[in-house]
């Protein structure tokens, strides 16, 4: 009588009959972890369809090209960017102007880009330089949340393009169902409104530390304070001045924490909670 | 400069910002406390700015008081009560809707 001897991986797990032949060139295994990371970030694909409706949506408002916010949606993946890119052009600003905001808002992602370091370590160079454009703020807390469940590289980075790939296709699959139901909302609908709609929904749940409330307060008051300012710099203006009184209010509280010997933060759970809003 | 290369523009810094930490950083903890806690703060005041220029102003003037700010209300108030993005945006577009209809 001969018993049945179970392979394992290099993660210590049994192979079984899910590691058969490989399908479209790729290991059974490897479509079972891309799988699971599309089944971890399937909660969250809602969201991004809607905001990319928002985007698509205000695109056709705007009358820019179709081709243009599709192509914005594919390359630059940054919901929040996007829409403040055709609210500066909007506003009468210079390029150079659209694009700083833009990118000032995009900073957010050097935060994950830190954060990842670790769990892209052992990826290929083309594999770190192909999923770097898929990080998203959902997929990155994704990844940074379930790295320790695939300690084999391998596997690790089938589960990360597995949340990450179809995450940004929905993305873009959005914004091409918003640039064709542009056209024939009526105008009575004030689509606009589903550009502060969306923030707030986004936002406003993930506001727990009084940095952000301090920060988000002085935001939106240097904003208001400063309309008068030309291309819309009330926008840049208000972030950057958010920023840099949030973090004194940080540094200041986190002082008060480790005096008191409370637990300060690190890189990753820093990351994880900025994920918590954003596309 | 079009707007192609404005989002091409934004889409060639993003990549870079993207890739910053994952090429050249192997030990997050690295990054200066000040710039981890700046970076932390970016998503809410810039949504926040957002928000705020959307809501409050319309091309730099005063928006008039009405549906917007009613429902803006009621999203925020769905946010904070049940912690949840679907909750408000749901119920912050149905009381647009029926501020709207409403005629206000």
């Amino acid at each position: 009588m001969t018993s049945h001897q179970p392979e394992f991986d290099s993660a210590g797990q049994e192979r079984g009959a899910a590691n058969g032949g490989p399908v479209l060139g790729i290991g059974r295994l490897q479509w079972a972890d891309a799988w699971a990371g599309l089944k971890a970030i399937a909660p969250l694909m809602p969201g991004s369809v809607a905001f990319g409706l928002a985007f698509g949506a205000l695109v056709s408002a705007t009358g820019i090209s179709p081709w243009t916010g599709i192509y914005a949606s594919a390359t630059v993946v940054g919901g929040a960017s996007q829409i403040s890119v055709i609210e500066s052009i909007r506003a009468g600003a210079p390029a150079v102007i659209a694009i700083v905001t833009a990118l000032i808002i995009n900073a957010r992602f050097a935060l994950y880009s830190a954060a990842l370091g670790p769990v892209f370590a052992s990826f290929p160079r083309r594999w770190k330089l192909g999923l770097a454009h898929l990080m998203t703020d959902q997929a990155a807390v994704v990844a940074l949340q379930r790295a320790d469940d695939y300690p084999d590289p391998v596997r690790r980075r089938w589960f990360v393009v597995g949340s990450a790939l179809p995450f940004v296709v929905v993305w873009i699959m959005g914004t091409v169902a918003g640039v064709v139901a542009g056209p024939i909302i009526p105008d009575a609908w004030q689509i606009g409104f589903i550009v502060p709609l969306m923030f707030i929904a986004v936002m406003v749940p993930t506001l727990r530390r009084s940095e952000d409330v301090v920060a988000l307060g002085v935001t939106g008051v240097v904003v208001l304070l400063s309309r008068g300012l030309p291309f819309g710099l009330n926008v840049l203006v208000g972030i950057v001045s958010g920023i840099t009184v949030g973090t004194l209010w940080a540094e200041w509280i986190d002082a008060r924490r480790r005096r008191r010997g409370q637990h300060v933060d690190n890189v990753a759970e820093a990351a994880e909670h900025e994920a918590g809003g954003g596309m | 400069m079009s707007i192609f290369l404005i989002f091409t523009a934004t889409a060639v810094g993003t990549y870079l910002i993207r890739i910053s930490g994952i090429v050249l950083l192997s030990n997050p903890e690295k990054l200066p406390p000040r710039l981890r806690r700046a970076l932390g703060l970016v998503a809410p005041t810039a949504m926040g700015a957002i928000v705020v220029n959307s809501l409050f102003l319309d091309e730099g003037q005063w928006r008039a008081f009405g549906a917007w700010h009613l429902a803006a209300a009621a999203a925020v108030g769905v946010a904070l009560w049940k912690r949840s993005s679907g909750w408000a945006m749901s119920l912050g577009a149905a009381a647009f809707a029926l501020l709207l209809v409403a005629g206000l």
